[in-house]
């Protein structure tokens, strides 16, 4: 591997170590170029539906937009729990189900509820560097477990289970993944169900791209198994499947307890989620679905559009069976994945993300969006081409 | 199955039933408001229909920071840059991001007021409140209500200190007579945190603006909720802009 290039940015370089602000350096350097094609945000480009954007309208015509309580909105409530239970079969009532500020937040207040400082918390290698800072503020420590490209970054119980010591508590899975867009398989999540009973670990679900997964893949939920209902935790947003991103909505279900304890957390946290934005959620889970599976529709195009790109530029890669990422081995370049990240953005003008802003080992690897037409997509595979022929070492 | 009542484990000791807990949940308002101007509404509207549902900016959609900057300035004189300021969830959020970075666990945070609404997020980070100055004060807590008299006895303090200082200009009941960053020898300390709560409570938008650590809060923001909601902070912006005027 060649050196990091003496050119990057001090602002990129100074927080190169921390993921979520190595991605945030570079997201703000791209917002001062011009003609950038951008696949690093998990921002879907598409629009939030008519139907969920009218009902908002409506909420605040007619006034409807003051404070809830915290856990939000008790119709919401009921229909998200009406939901987990149909569709993921999670034995849940309103009472185990609250409604956060984003999916993001809901793993802070879970975190903050559930882990003691010295607790280990075991996370699958690569991560969403984003929950970093909520374990490491709550003074819990972070155990990896590996997963590899070979078996499509899914995740073993003999690796769940090796990594297991008396201080664990909890196991962090998120599924689809960020970032490597790989999935948990049934078959798995039964596997490691057993283990986290064995050793009475917690188990904090991330599914917030669980309605997103490609044929013949399905997403399936682990907390619906045999006695892990009273040790899961499960989060979910309405941001990515509904593309509302900007209305900062989730919804997390637990055993009442927790929900409770959540609750007090972000009673002096964040308060009450924004009351239009809680309409538009219950607008989006008891509408009409076909929006749903009509984006979808689009992804699994611009996903085929990507991978060819990816096969003409000699990046090897999993097969990514859900969310809206490829997390692609560029080891074929010989360059540091934030050099060619760099280089990408500034000689190509496509944004990428490095996967070291996903772990502090993956120099090999970069994390591209499908969030943008197909033609642009196209368009950024021109772009880059040409760049990594005149640096691939 | 059954819904679940209780957890396999114990909670964290933070949350646990033995410890004394974070204030409860505000009372219900039960999704009802009062009817704002149609203004506001339009504005929100207008948002929507332009396609602003997506993350903002990680601070703020630029506007609303650039109007906090120059309200700032006309009402105290500060010199605060839009980029020292980060738009918040509420002014709870605000008050959370500032307590639990600028704090130190096992401090002293000073209050010589109403303490009731940072008591909460003092109990996550550790810290303890106190009412007069002792040793191990990190934070000093003040809001326009505290008496002017001991305002400025615990500024003079603050200079020979290296206290943070936070200014809740969030539910004051009285006009802020002063403000603490108008001190140059403390401006970088200062941390101003305001809302539109008392006007726009379920929109749920506050702000922290100024001081040296302004890309720390923005960055302790963002891990907990990334941004505010985005039509939230077009309707707040109308709201301000329009009052103005």
């Amino acid at each position: 591997m060649t050196l990091l290039n003496p050119n990057i940015p001090e602002s990129v370089r100074a927080v190169a170590a921390d993921g979520t602000q190595l991605r945030y350096a570079l997201m703000e350097m791209a917002g001062q170029m011009d003609d950038i094609i951008t696949l690093g945000r998990g921002d879907p480009d598409l629009p939030t539906p008519p139907h969920i954007v009218e009902a908002a309208n409506r909420a605040m015509r007619e006034g409807r937009t003051g404070l809830t309580p915290v856990q939000g909105l008790p119709q919401l409530r009921g229909a998200i729990a009406e939901h987990m239970r149909a569709c993921n079969g999670l034995p849940v009532g309103a009472e185990n189900v609250m409604v956060t500020t984003g999916g993001q937040e809901g793993l802070f207040l879970a975190i903050q509820a559930l882990i003691d400082p010295g607790d280990e918390i075991l996370v699958p290698d690569p991560r969403y560097t984003s929950y970093d800072d909520a374990i490491r503020r709550a003074g819990g420590e972070m155990v990896m477990v590996p997963t590899d490209r070979e078996d499509a970054f899914n995740l073993e119980a003999e690796a769940v289970e090796g990594a297991i010591t008396p201080a664990s508590k909890a196991l962090l899975i998120v599924t689809p993944s960020n970032p490597t867009a790989g999935i948990v398989t049934e078959d798995r999540l039964r596997a490691i169900a057993d283990v986290c009973i064995r050793h009475n670990l917690i188990v904090i679900v991330d599914e917030i791209y669980g309605r997103i997964v490609y044929e013949p893949w399905r997403h399936f939920s682990i907390g619906s198994l045999p006695g892990m209902a009273e040790r899961t935790i499960t989060l979910d947003a309405f941001s990515k499947a509904y593309a509302m991103t900007g209305w900062r909505c989730g919804y997390a279900a637990a055993p009442e307890n927790v929900i409770d304890a959540m609750a007090r957390v972000k009673a002096v946290t964040t308060g009450p989620v924004a009351t239009v934005s809680q309409w538009a959620g219950l607008a989006a889970i008891t509408g009409p679905q076909d929006c749903v599976g009509d984006y979808l529709k689009i992804y699994t195009k611009r996903r085929a559009v990507l991978l060819d790109g990816l096969d003409r530029m000699g990046f090897a890669y999993g097969e990514p069976r859900g969310g809206l990422f490829v997390w692609a081995d560029s080891s074929s370049t010989g360059i540091h994945a934030a050099e060619l990240s760099y280089l990408l953005l500034k000689e190509g003008r496509v944004l990428i993300f490095p996967g070291t802003a996903f772990g502090e080992n993956w120099r090999e690897y970069v994390r591209i969006t499908m969030l943008e037409p197909i033609e642009t997509l196209k368009e950024a595979v021109e772009r880059m081409l040409p760049v990594l022929e005149r640096y691939r070492v | 199955m059954k819904p679940p009542q209780t957890l396999s484990r114990p909670l964290a000791g933070r949350v646990a039933g033995d410890q004394p807990h974070p204030p409860a949940p505000s009372p219900m308002l039960q999704g009802g408001g009062a009817q704002l101007p149609p203004n506001v509404i339009e504005a929100a509207v207008a948002a929507l229909e332009r396609g602003e549902t997506h993350y903002t900016d990680r601070p703020g959609i630029p506007e609303f920071r650039a109007w906090v900057a120059d309200h700032l300035a006309e009402r105290f004189g500060l010199r605060i840059d839009p980029t020292e300021v980060t738009i918040t969830c509420g002014s709870t959020e605000a008050r959370f991001v500032t307590m639990t970075l600028l704090a130190e666990a096992g401090s002293a945070v000073l209050c010589p007021g109403d303490s009731s609404r940072i008591r909460g997020a003092l109990h996550i980070l550790g810290a303890e409140i106190v009412d007069s100055v002792q040793d191990d004060v990190s934070l000093l807590y003040l809001s326009p209500d505290v008496y002017r008299e001991t305002s400025i006895e615990l500024l003079q303090r603050a200079e020979e200190t290296d206290w943070w200082i936070v200014y809740d200009l969030s539910f004051a009941k009285t006009a802020p007579p002063f403000h603490p960053a108008q001190n140059e020898k403390l401006a970088s300390r200062v941390v101003t945190i305001d809302s539109l709560s008392a006007d726009l409570a379920g929109w749920r938008l506050g702000w922290m603006a100024g001081s040296a650590a302004a890309l720390r809060l923005r960055a302790g923001k963002q891990a907990i909720t990334i941004c505010t909601t985005a039509v939230s902070q077009w309707a707040g912006l109308e709201f301000l802009r329009s009052r103005k005027s």
